[in-house]
């Protein structure tokens, strides 16, 4: 899949403004961001739902303006909102679907029986989706998606709203996907899920692509892959009465091998750093180490905060 | 909803958006899950259509009949009959695609399921318009049996009636998939009955013969495809088919046609707005 200054608009609304990337074969790829990103833009114009307003799209090697028939026959779509047809049941759920994409009946229920056992649905078979839980429903989506054997399986946000066992039953399925060749393509606001599931993402936000790469790789590029966190402790602490935030941006000046980026947050600061033990000994030997203090590995999370100032997930 | 939900969208569906439903292997396909959604719970869709029009057979033919004395030679629940035939098969089309049109593009989302697989708009819409066919046929067969059983039906020719029923579930499953493609609240798919479907029950020869209404409402009704089932309708229930009727078969042929031709712009716009 390769993607070149691919834009959406809607009026004056530019829900993608020019985004570019390649997916290989085989590959698990994140579109990591948060809502309002362009995430579902790009994936819709991906499943040939809505087409570009400019620029080119290429998937399975196929043009998307062009190709629309081709390309849905040998994709499996995942879609963010519930969809599943509640007037049939499970099973008949994947037979039709299969049917649908041309399938002879006998081998659609064939793999209508596989997928529900391969999504741990067996006992779920005749009943309707009203009937299955949250987790279920999303298993039985993803079952479908799976039913003409696709070589890409593109997945928009895929355990929204899932409790954790629900979701780690999900990505177990979802990993077994990916070591069977199958090219995986997702939307995901949850760093976990990101960090787990992709070999490479890029991180979204107001429609275009603000960073990407391997996941550990783009934080230590960007980040150093340590922080070290300040706090004075106590409520309120962290005030700027002592001038710490100056000292500390003064040190941070003088230290830039040392110091990649310093934050202010709401109980201290960060600074991050590629050697994490070893500025907080400097730290120490000019008196700037507070009574608080902690070095830990710095994540999505915390590259998404210091590039946009905003939180992946709402909390 | 997401804040990626676009503010504005330009929605008119424009002149290449229009096509022909297409008659393929992926739209009997979706012939065939409407056939199996429906095959749960037939018994009580059939007699939930049945009751409405027996209520009026029984309310205005017994109750109504006994001061009206005869109509074109026929008692007045023999006048009524056959075009109750007509208006269940309108009323079993137009529910089920105006509600459950509504409920697969927008509750249940099963249509935006469908577009993940290759099944082009114009197949989508010509499986509903078949599947609307067969429900004519079927609704209207069954209510059809019924007279049969209590006497109603005079001649074998009202066999005739089913392929005209099948013409009818086309020429009102258009409009249906065009309102619940069209309808951006719930509430205004009632406005489709009420300014509609209710006025074609009341003004197309079910009750009352349109040709005493005076040349202007009679020629208004011509243009009612109602009118002209019911026509039909009665002509082959009881057995008065004359070469005329085939005027009424080529009106609703055309009506045919043009509800076939209706929906799918605006099908394939709705299609576009919930992806």
């Amino acid at each position: 899949m390769e993607a070149r200054d691919l834009v959406k608009r809607y009026g004056d609304l530019v829900a993608v403004a020019g985004v570019g990337f390649e997916v290989a074969r085989g590959e698990c790829f994140g579109f990591l961001g948060p809502n309002g990103a362009g995430k579902s833009t790009t994936i819709r114009m991906i499943t040939c739902r809505i087409p570009p307003t400019a620029g080119e799209l290429r998937v399975l090697g196929l043009d998307v303006r062009r190709r629309v028939p081709a390309i849905k026959a040998r994709m499996g779509v995942v879609s963010q909102e519930d969809n599943l047809d509640q007037g049939l049941t499970s099973f008949e759920n994947l037979v039709l679907h299969g049917l649908y994409y041309g399938l002879g009946r006998g081998e659609a229920e064939r793999r209508a029986r596989e997928l529900l056992d391969f999504m741990a649905l067996g006992e779920k078979a005749e009943a309707r989706p009203q009937y299955l839980s949250g987790g279920q429903r999303r298993r039985l989506a993803i079952a479908r998606a799976l039913v003409n054997e696709p070589e890409l399986l593109v997945l928009d946000e895929p355990t929204t709203g899932l409790d954790p066992q629900a979701r780690i039953l999900v990505w177990e399925r979802l990993a077994e996907l990916r070591d069977r060749g199958v090219t995986l393509v997702l939307t995901t606001h949850y760093m976990e899920e990101a960090t787990r599931l992709s070999d490479r993402l890029v991180l979204m936000d107001h429609g275009r692509i603000i960073a990407g790469g391997r996941a550990q790789a783009l934080v230590r590029r960007e980040l150093g892959g340590e922080v070290v966190e300040l706090s004075e402790g106590g409520a309120g602490a962290g005030g700027e009465g002592d001038g710490l935030g100056a000292r500390l941006a003064d040190f941070a000046a003088r230290h830039d091998r040392l110091v990649r980026r310093l934050e202010r947050t709401r109980r201290g600061w960060q600074l991050f750093t590629p050697a994490g033990e070893e500025l907080l000994r400097v730290l120490e030997a000019e008196g700037l180490r507070t009574r608080h203090h902690r070095v830990r590995e710095a994540d999505l999370e915390d590259l998404f905060l210091t590039m946009t100032g905003r939180e992946l997930e709402e909390r | 909803m997401s804040v990626e939900a676009p503010l504005e969208r330009d929605d008119r569906p424009r002149l290449q958006d229009w096509a022909w439903p297409r008659p393929t292997r992926g739209a009997l396909m979706v012939w065939l899950r409407d056939w199996t959604a429906w095959r749960k719970f037939y018994v009580s869709s059939l007699l939930a259509h049945f009751g409405e029009p027996v209520l009026s057979l029984l309310a205005l033919g017994l109750g109504l009949g006994l001061y009206v004395t005869r109509i074109q030679g026929m008692s007045f629940v023999e006048f009524m009959g056959p075009g109750l035939v007509a208006s269940t098969a309108m009323n079993a089309v137009s529910f089920d695609l105006v509600w459950g049109g509504y409920d697969r593009l927008h509750w249940t989302r099963a249509y935006d399921a469908m577009m993940a697989s290759p099944l082009a708009p114009e197949e989508i819409a010509a499986g509903e318009l078949l599947w609307q066919a067969t429900r004519a046929v079927l609704y209207g067969g069954f209510f059809l049996l019924v007279l049969a059983v209590f006497g109603l039906v005079r001649s074998w020719t009202a066999l005739g009636v089913l392929p005209v029923l099948a013409l009818t579930g086309v020429v009102f499953g258009g409009p249906a998939l065009a309102v619940a493609s069209l309808a951006r609240a719930e509430e205004q798919l009632s406005y489709y009955f009420s300014l509609v479907i209710q006025p074609m029950f009341l003004f197309s020869g079910i009750f009352f013969p349109v040709e005493r209404l005076g040349p202007v409402l009679r020629t208004a009704a011509e243009f009612l495809p109602l009118y002209h089932v019911v026509r039909l309708s009665r002509a082959l229930v009881t057995g008065a088919w004359r070469p005329e009727m085939a005027w009424s078969l080529l009106v609703l042929a055309t009506f045919a046609a043009l509800a076939a031709l209706l929906p799918v712009g605006f099908f394939r716009k709705a299609l576009e707005r919930i992806a």
